[in-house]
């Protein structure tokens, strides 16, 4: 008893026994044993003995070891326990039966059944039962018991055992047919084989997905003896919640085996969810390390949903990307993360997601995942173009140019890498597919990029191409006529019509370039001629449109008085007047057509227009010049009447001052209007607050760009609940012209931007719109709107090479 | 989620081969039994029903998932069948 320890203790330490009086000895380890230290227990005993040797301290020590040897079969140590056992026997012969009984256990454990079986035999009443007891507990494979040579074949026990252990093996490896298991209804309750009739049982269950009956018959196993222990992990499997902490070792190697990947996947997801949610970086990227390899037999495209997705995540988080690129399975030469990274990137940092997306060009182009030429190769350098800010200022104020020759230039020299050439990625787009789409491209991008001429011949080249399309043709009228060539115009007409002439659009031209043809000649002084026209416009389906007639009736009366013929006029003012029904929209088509052509101006309208007269007047001459596309002519005097009379305005007539201010480029009238529209609480309230997010996007206030973002975020949201999509795309296009400062505080201060805004909830427009509706203060509007200056950069922004910067400090070889 | 493996389809699939997986899909998942089903198989023939569509699957997709736990959709729950030896091996391992 004296030896040097052999087990030394692993987690909690035994603490060396410090008892002074040897009376004190016995209580000391009773309690150890009440608490079920055996090992200090034994350990006490063994001082005990040896101080004071004698046949209470012998007893004392048996009880310990004995205690122990429980323990150890407790706990699955079935060799530990046999070891203790023959060091027991060995130093207490007297007690070698105590002992022998209690290592049966372990004996049957360990596969050693005969002992136990010659006994069993033979043994009647008590000793029967206790003896099936152990071998119930004890059992870990009843092929053993199949196979014992103590049995005899025809043994009960025997039989059933090999019946069992058959039955185990076919329900672990396959479905089994109806009334497999009818065998089993054999098995008593008594029989140290029942517990594994449940589990066979429990097994069929499982698996044919009756888990409440599954659940059953595991829970009706004794949890002390092996097939408890299987249970456990099957219930497990069925998600009970009641087990103890998370399996290990083998548990958990057969829980994946039989699950999948799916409950560590759920597992790693539910803790990636978690980490970015608490924006904790060091938890999201070991989630990810975990993730990555489940994910590695999934199909490319579920692997490319997880990468977008945790990208997505990470950026609206605002963490760090450089950590979770290098974790990412890719080189700079992936392309598709490299098109992940791009579509991640190119809503909040439109530069760099172009330079991913430049680098998707190249690398799948080598690859050839990505065709030289085709609809294919267009597609995506369509996209690229598409995610340039949609003013040209905006773009040229980042790359520090004033013009896009200037860009191109910049290019050349090496200053700036070739995408920011947005014409240049049109015109290879056109080169890969000449189809109508990049056409439509390329000359909207001349049209808006300010170079009219260009676009004017890249249509004509589109008409070239598809002779047989209308759009080309009806650019090319719209161009022509704009500047003036008429004749020209009219040529692209007669095409167009030869391929529809009864397409709403080429009517509209055609109805267009009359009204044009008529007032060029009433500049000219060609009255006749213009009373000629006039009259074949007359018989146009569209004049008949809207307040049509009343702006043709104003040029007939305009050219009758040019010609002097008093007649004429005076049959067309009561016409006028009738038309028009409003002596303001009257005097305003008079006026402004005058302006335009340069006529001497028309004598003042007799009498003062009441309120209602000039609210109604201004809307419809609104309404009209707007779809004439021709100028409007409106004094800031009566400008001011009408904001100052708004309350009386219906929503049509708000609607219709909203939209021609902003035609017109008059914010402070637009942005009254519908302020004065919010206060009506009309279905279409949402127009108003798109107008009212333009105008105040037109304010030099630095501070009001955050409730045009707001006023715009809202419009969108409405129109699209409303299934208005003209206006969700109106107020997507007026907010892409509207910085974000959050946006460019995050830029500023070195961290990713976030990529969207969190979705605006009911309540918050309810409250932005009676904000906006009771807000009576006007922002500082340009004077003059369209004549101002490009702000120019202090200091030229490069753009960041970043994914060079992110690569360069990566070993390329450790990802594939 | 992916439109490809809810249609039983390889990436290369052409119109003809869509339309037939879809109709196939629908045998199995027709609306008024099974209108969750019939959601997904729709939405999956709606991705890749023409070419243009399945060139902006290839190029612009997959769209990120609001719910990263959306993932495990495409993981069904599985019980699979490993024999008996892992299950005894258990009971010879000690327990802890």
């Amino acid at each position: 008893m004296s030896q040097p320890r052999k087990h030394q203790r692993r987690g909690k330490s035994a603490r060396p026994v410090a008892v002074a009086r040897p009376e004190d000895w016995p209580a000391r380890i009773q309690t150890l044993l009440a608490n079920g230290k055996s090992r200090d227990a034994v350990e006490a005993a063994k001082q005990y003995l040896k101080h004071a040797p004698g046949p209470e301290a012998e007893a004392l020590a048996l009880q310990a070891y004995l205690a122990r040897i429980s323990a150890l079969q407790g706990n699955g140590l079935h060799r530990e326990a046999q070891a203790i056992g023959a060091l027991v026997n060995e130093r207490f012969p007297a007690h070698k039966a105590q002992v022998a009984l209690l290592m049966q256990q372990s004996d049957v454990a360990t596969g050693q059944f005969d002992s136990l079986l010659t006994a069993l035999v033979t043994a009647e009443g008590q000793q029967r039962r206790a003896l099936e007891a152990i071998l119930s507990r004890g059992l870990t494979d009843p092929a053993l018991l199949a196979a014992a040579p103590a049995l005899p074949p025809e043994h009960p026990l025997k039989q059933t055992a090999q019946t069992v252990s058959e039955l185990f093996a076919a329900v672990t490896s396959g479905p089994l047919p109806p009334g497999a298991l009818a065998a089993l209804d054999a098995i008593p309750r008594s029989s140290p084989l029942a517990p594994w009739k449940l589990l066979i049982r429990g097994f069929e269950a499982f698996y044919r997905r009756a888990d409440e009956t599954a659940l059953a018959n595991l829970k009706a196993i004794p949890a002390d003896t092996a097939p408890g222990r299987l249970a456990q992990v099957l219930r497990r499997l069925l998600g009970a919640t009641d087990l103890p902490a998370g399996p290990a070792g083998a548990a958990a190697a057969l829980l994946s085996q039989v699950s999948g990947v799916r409950p560590l996947l759920e597992t790693h997801l539910a803790q990636l969810s978690q980490a970015l949610m608490d924006r904790n970086e060091r938890r999201a990227m070991s989630a990810v390390q975990a993730l990555l390899p489940l994910l590695q037999t999934a199909s490319r495209a579920l692997r490319s949903t997880f990468i977008i997705s945790v990208l997505h995540h990470w950026y609206r988080q605002n963490l760090s990307p450089q950590p979770l690129l290098r974790l990412l399975p890719s080189t700079k030469r992936d392309p598709d993360i490299l098109r992940l990274l791009a579509l991640t990137l190119e809503r909040p940092i439109w530069d760099e997601a172009l330079e991913f997306w430049y680098s998707y060009v190249r690398e799948a182009t080598a690859t050839g995942l990505l065709p030289r030429t085709g609809p294919e190769r267009a597609r995506v350098l369509l996209h690229m173009a598409s995610i340039f800010p949609p003013e040209a200022e905006t773009v040229f104020d980042l790359l520090a140019v004033d013009s896009e020759q200037e860009l191109r230039q910049a290019i050349r020299v090496g200053d700036l890498p070739m995408y920011f050439d947005r014409g240049a990625l049109l015109e290879q787009a056109l080169a890969a597919d000449p189809s109508s789409n990049v056409f439509r491209a390329l000359v909207d991008h001349y049209e808006k990029w300010g170079d009219p001429k260009r676009a004017e011949a890249e249509a004509e080249t589109w008409r070239r191409a598809h002779p047989q399309e209308l759009e080309p043709l009806l650019h090319l009228i719209r161009v022509t006529e704009r500047r003036g060539a008429v004749r020209k115009a009219l040529n692209y007409l007669a095409d167009a019509e030869a391929i529809d002439r009864v397409h709403p659009a080429v009517r509209q031209s055609r109805f267009r370039l009359l009204l044009a043809g008529a007032e060029r000649r009433l500049k000219e002084h060609k009255a006749a001629l213009a009373r000629d026209d006039l009259r074949q416009l007359a018989q146009e389906p569209r004049a008949n449109e809207g307040d049509h007639q009343v702006y043709l009736l104003a040029l007939a009366l305009l050219a009758a008085q040019q010609q002097g013929d008093t007649t004429a006029t005076e049959h067309y003012i009561p016409l006028l007047q009738q038309a028009a029904a409003n002596p303001v929209l009257q005097q305003l088509t008079l006026e402004s057509i005058s302006t335009t052509l340069k006529l001497p101006p028309p004598a003042a309208a007799p009498g003062k227009p009441s309120a209602a007269q000039i609210l109604d007047g201004v809307a419809r001459a609104c309404d009209l010049f707007r779809a004439l596309e021709r100028p409007l002519t409106l004094s800031p005097a009566l400008q001011k009447h009408v904001e100052q009379h708004l309350k009386s305005a219906s929503a049509a007539q708000l609607h219709a001052l909203c939209t021609g201010a902003l035609w017109l480029q008059r914010p402070a009238l637009a942005y009254h209007a519908a302020g004065q529209g919010l206060r009506l609480h009309d279905p279409l309230a949402y127009r108003f607050l798109l107008a009212r997010g333009r105008a105040l996007g037109m304010s030099y206030d630095f501070n009001v760009a955050e409730r045009a973002r707001a006023c715009l975020r809202a419009a969108r949201e409405l129109a699209s609940r409303m299934r208005d999509m003209d206006a969700v795309r109106e107020a997507s296009e007026a907010l892409a012209t509207i910085p974000h400062w959050d946006m460019f505080n995050a830029m500023l201060h070195g961290g990713p931007a976030a990529l969207e805004e969190p979705p605006l909830t009911q309540e918050d427009i309810t409250q932005l719109m009676a904000r906006e509706g009771q807000s009576r203060s006007t922002p500082h509007f340009p004077a003059a709107p369209g004549n101002r200056k490009r702000r120019q950069p202090s200091q030229r922004r490069r753009p960041r090479r970043l994914l060079d910067d992110l690569f360069s400090m990566l070993p390329l070889e450790e990802f594939f | 989620m992916d439109p490809f493996a809810v249609l039983g389809l390889d990436d290369t699939a052409d119109d003809a081969a869509v339309r037939a997986a879809y109709l196939r899909a629908l045998q199995t998942s027709p609306p008024d039994r099974d209108p969750e089903g019939f959601q997904r198989i729709r939405a999956a023939y709606e991705a890749l029903r023409d070419a243009e569509s399945r060139m902006d699957l290839r190029l612009f997709g997959p769209a990120p998932l609001a719910d990263l736990t959306e993932l495990l959709e495409a993981f069904p729950e599985e019980r699979r069948y490993v024999g008996p030896t892992p299950w005894l091996n258990l009971l010879r391992e000690p327990r802890r």
